[in-house]
């Protein structure tokens, strides 16, 4: 192994990290000398600073064909979507962090690159031990990050994430030592190799199951999504968009590599008249159940942040759709899906914290009379909540439409698409899904607000949080092979396949 | 010109319409007539070049879009195509036509209207079905801003209520689309060749019901037809016009140039069941119309009852059926438009009434003579009265049906019928009514504006036309007829 190599696949790590602790530093200083309160607009410079160069660093690296240890891989997929993450992390930077001022800034945009930098070792891995390590780095700066600015409702949100996130992650390392026990390796591509090698034990399915379940905690899949609306609500906006997109993306690719990587033997199937046993199966009732749960629940919401949780459970069970499929395309299409998903959201969650801003609330008539306070936000509004009911031409509709034919392709018995069933479910469930988000668009575009008066401008920061996740979106609606291509590619250079 | 001018003018006027200084709000609808008249004047010249060069090459335009799931930018336009293109730019140009008042945010009413029109186009040139789906999707959520915003009686219900029917019929679209998209090998999304292999039996038995029943939704196929009345009546009068006018068109295209070639076999099986809803359709439209209070209301559901005519030309599947399924698709379109058009714009923005018993204070034909002779004509075309559009639309079909099912015209007999008697009650309640010599004289209403009786026209004088001289649209239809997407369905037994 050697080091300075190493050193060079984590160089944008280290860009966010040393910033981190420049952040730290410069923040203790500042109050420390008594002067005044560290300004906010210095920390997000300084951490979009850090953020770009991180990309720069990235986008410079050469291509490592392997790095000699399974611990960093750096494949085509993981720098995609290295990238990916830095951009969501950059938006979610740019957002205004809390409702109310937050005393300890220096501390918030240190954890924040703390856990971009947890999320891009996750990402960037083969091996069990480190994939563990480095998604409870990410996650435990997660925890704290919901915790900002010390409110009842932050801390409730902070208190059940951090409990459901550490028994998601003991359910995790538990099946972890199952794997281990199974194979006597936590390297992904040697526990494929033993897989194959015989007929897979209990302890191998238990190990993978347990894992899966903590992998769906995180990714807020029905039923372990239950912190998901708490932490929504009382999280500040930044860390919400965070979780909803960063934190999701990173949740699927792991997800994608975990099981076609190392389990793509014990797949089985989930199509009807051809059912094996195998995570196929167990991902398609995750899926069915995440879609019923997340679109129902979501109808009778009141909160625009609690509505976009039960959304992000729902948007999860489309995903596992394409999983279950188990195909390269599909997981292509899933992968692209998350990242258009991660746009959406994280505009729709920049769009609620500027009404919040000027109406301090955040229920459903808080949007009343948008268009006329700030077209601006009206019509990006308009585009993020369509792009996630499917509306073409936007690219939530492309990820949905793509995600859905390449499932379906999967076969069944006698010709006919196996997975059909859940497809189905799939579809109508998301033509439900039209209604709560039409319910927060007739708000904004139909009913009267109290007042005709326009809305102060949005910072520049806050302002491109919500243009730049627009324009992509119609961009990437218009033109998805842009994203599409890139993914396909890396899938096929990645996996092996 | 070619024809896809149409959806450029569409979109092109939207973004103008978006650009618009608020200052300028009063051009949004000068620019909106632009556009549709670009829209229709190539839509035309495309059917004037089709029929007076009938050997030429179909105009086609094919560019990859999504290589990965081998989805291509396809374009063509046969004869179905550019008949029901001329049909579109023509209910525009009136719908502009009839809202030239429209003051409430004029800019985003043109704006979401243009949308409607350009994603109708591209609907009816979609040669690949994802690019169909699209702009067939790209329609609802400005059919529902259109209605929600600028809509009256109960709008927003109105709206919500069509919209999830619409998107419903969607999901089941959708659904159909990769179901064939994946047994056809997960190749290709393009039409011809989806429609060109040849599925399991097992498989057409379900998937076809189910992609028929998402397009037959929007097309307003009893017992799924409440949206439209309701919806209808919500709409303001462009919205109406163009939700009857054309939008229910959209349905009906895509069950007869998406549904029966992709699945022949399947439409083959089932094809008793959409006879019978058709004609149940007709007969409990034109009932239901016959009690109604609202004047809109009767015209909501007599587009049911109209387009059941459509749907039982498609079930019928011969020659005469298809090609009156299509004259019907063209007829109802302009003459929803002009009902539509007359009960929403002439009368209720004068009266601020559409209640039937209210009218009669009004004595319309004393107080807006005009608005009678127009509804009374249009009443004539929608009863199916020869040397008029309805007439030739609606005889095709019966001889297609008598060839087909021929007990079935008898209860399509009942139905013609009834909507006689739907159409006389209304017309006469509202614009003839008995009054006493000692009832208060009527006041006297504001006369016909311009733009009004130039939409009105329009409207009247194609219907004409197409009921006199059908020639040329018939030959049009055949001319579509003949593309290899039909030769399975007209060949069948």
């Amino acid at each position: 192994m050697n080091y300075s190599a190493l050193f060079i696949q984590l160089l944008p790590e280290a860009v966010l990290v040393i910033t981190a602790l420049v952040l730290l530093g410069v923040a203790v200083a500042f109050e420390s000398k008594k002067l005044q309160q560290f300004p906010a607009a210095a920390a997000i410079a300084l951490a979009t600073l850090g953020i770009l160069i991180a990309g720069g660093v990235l986008f410079l690296l050469p291509c490592a064909k392997d790095s000699g240890t399974p611990l960093i891989v750096s494949d085509p997929l993981a720098r995609l979507f290295k990238g990916v993450v830095l951009g969501l992390g950059l938006l979610a930077v740019w957002l205004p962090p809390g409702r109310r001022e937050i005393p300890q800034i220096g501390e918030f945009y240190a954890l924040l690159l703390f856990s971009l930098t947890g999320l891009l070792l996750t990402i960037g891995t083969n091996h069990l031990l480190f994939l563990f390590v480095a998604l409870e780095l990410a996650s435990l700066s997660l925890y704290l990050l919901a915790g900002f600015p010390s409110t009842a409702k932050a801390s409730e949100a902070s208190l059940k994430y951090f409990l459901f996130g550490g028994v998601s992650a003991a359910f995790m390392l538990f099946g972890l030592s199952f794997l281990y026990g199974f194979s006597h390796t936590a390297k992904l591509t040697d526990i494929a190799v033993a897989l194959a090698a015989g007929p897979p034990t209990a302890l191998a399915i238990t190990g993978l199951l347990l894992v899966l379940v903590g992998l769906a905690f995180k990714m807020a899949a029905a039923p372990f999504h239950y912190w998901a609306p708490d932490v929504y609500q009382g999280a500040p906006a930044t860390t919400v968009a965070l979780v909803s997109a960063a934190s999701k993306a990173v949740g699927l690719v792991v997800i994608v590599r975990l099981l076609m990587i190392g389990f793509h033997s014990v797949a089985g199937s989930a199509g009807l008249g051809a059912m094996l046993p195998g995570w196929s199966m167990w991902l398609a009732v995750l899926a069915a159940v995440s879609m019923i749960f997340g679109n129902v629940l979501a109808l009778a919401q009141s909160s625009v942040r609690r509505l976009l949780a039960y959304s992000a459970v729902a948007n999860t069970g489309y995903l596992l759709v394409a999983l279950a499929a188990n195909g390269q395309s599909a997981a292509g299409s899933a992968l692209f899906y998350v990242v258009v998903y991660g746009l959406a959201t994280l505009g729709a969650v920049a769009v609620t914290a500027a009404v919040e801003r000027d109406r301090s609330d955040d229920s459903l008539s808080s949007f009343a009379g948008l268009v006329h306070r700030s077209p601006l936000q009206a019509v990006a509004l308009l585009v993020f909540l369509s792009s996630l009911a499917g509306i073409p031409p936007l690219a939530g509709f492309f990820g949905k439409f793509a995600m859905f034919s390449n499932a379906m392709a999967a076969t069944g018995s006698g010709g006919q698409p196996g997975l059909a069933w859940l497809v189905g479910l799939g579809a109508i469930m998301s033509a439900i899904s039209l209604y709560y988000y039409l319910s927060v668009l007739k708000q904004a575009f139909v009913r009267q607000g109290p007042d005709e008066k326009t809305s102060p401008c949005l910072s520049l920061c806050h302002a491109l949080a919500v243009i730049v996740p627009a324009s992509l979106i119609v961009l990437l609606g218009l033109f998805p092979s842009l994203l599409l291509g890139p993914i396909t590619q890396a899938l096929k250079l990645s996996l092996g396949l | 010109m070619n024809p896809a001018w149409t959806i450029l003018s569409a979109f092109a006027g939207v973004l103008l319409v978006l650009l618009l200084p608020s200052r300028f709000a009063g051009l949004a609808r000068v620019i909106a007539l632009a556009a549709s008249i670009v829209g229709v004047v190539a839509a035309a010249a495309g059917c004037l070049q089709r029929l007076t060069h009938p050997e030429a090459k179909v105009w086609d335009l094919n560019l990859p879009w999504v290589p990965e799931l081998g989805i291509h930018f396809h374009l063509s336009a046969n004869g179905i195509s550019l008949t029901l293109l001329l049909l579109t730019g023509l209910v525009a140009v009136a719908g502009v036509l009839f809202s030239w008042n429209v003051s409430h945010r004029p800019r985003a009413f043109f704006a979401w209207f243009l949308t409607i029109i350009g994603g109708v186009y591209g609907v009816f040139l979609s040669r690949d079905v994802f690019l169909l789906f699209v702009c067939y999707e790209v329609v609802i959520l400005p059919k529902y801003m259109l209605i929600a915003i600028w809509g009256s009686t109960n709008k927003e219900y109105g709206a919500m209520k069509l919209t999830m029917y619409s998107i419903g019929g969607s999901a089941l679209i959708l659904i159909g689309l990769v179901v064939a998209y994946a047994a056809a090998g997960a190749t290709s999304f393009d039409l011809d060749f989806l429609a060109s292999v040849t599925y399991s039996s097992s498989l057409q038995a379900w998937a076809f019901p189910v992609l028929f029943l998402g397009f037959a939704v929007l097309a307003g196929m009893w017992p799924f037809h409440t949206w439209a009345p309701t919806g209808h009546v919500a709409a303001p009068t462009a919205a109406s016009m163009l939700l009857a006018g054309v939008v229910m068109k959209l349905g009906a295209y895509g069950a007869l140039c998406v549904a029966m070639p992709l699945f022949p076999q399947g439409f083959e099986q089932w094809k008793w069941a959409i006879a019978l809803l058709a004609v149940v359709g007709i007969v409990y439209g034109a009932l239901t119309a016959l009690a109604q209070k609202d004047l809109k209301f009767v015209i909501g559901y007599s587009s049911v009852s109209h387009m059941g005519f459509v749907l039982l030309g498609l079930a019928v599947a011969n020659q005469w059926g298809l090609r009156g399924a299509i004259l019907q698709m063209i007829s109802h379109g302009i003459i929803a438009g002009l009902l539509f058009g007359i009960a929403g714009r002439v009368v209720y923005e004068r009266t601020h009434t559409r209640d039937l018993t209210e009218l009669q204070a009004f004595d319309l034909w004393k107080s807006l003579p005009g608005a009678a002779i127009a509804f009374t004509l249009a009443t004539a075309a929608s009863m199916g009265l020869p040397g008029f559009s309805g007439f030739v639309a609606e005889i095709s079909v019966v001889i297609g049906l008598w060839r087909a099912f021929p007990w079935l015209t008898l209860a399509v007999a009942i139905g013609i019928i009834i909507t006689g008697a739907f159409s006389l009650r209304a017309m006469h309640r509202a614009f003839f009514p008995v009054r006493k010599p000692s009832d208060t004289p009527a006041q006297i209403l504001p006369s016909l504006t311009w733009s009004e009786i130039s939409a009105i026209s329009l409207l009247l004088v194609v219907s004409l036309a197409i009921g006199i001289y059908p020639k040329p649209w018939v030959v049009l239809i055949d001319d579509g007829l003949r593309s290899s997407l039909f030769h399975s369905i007209l060949s069948l037994p």
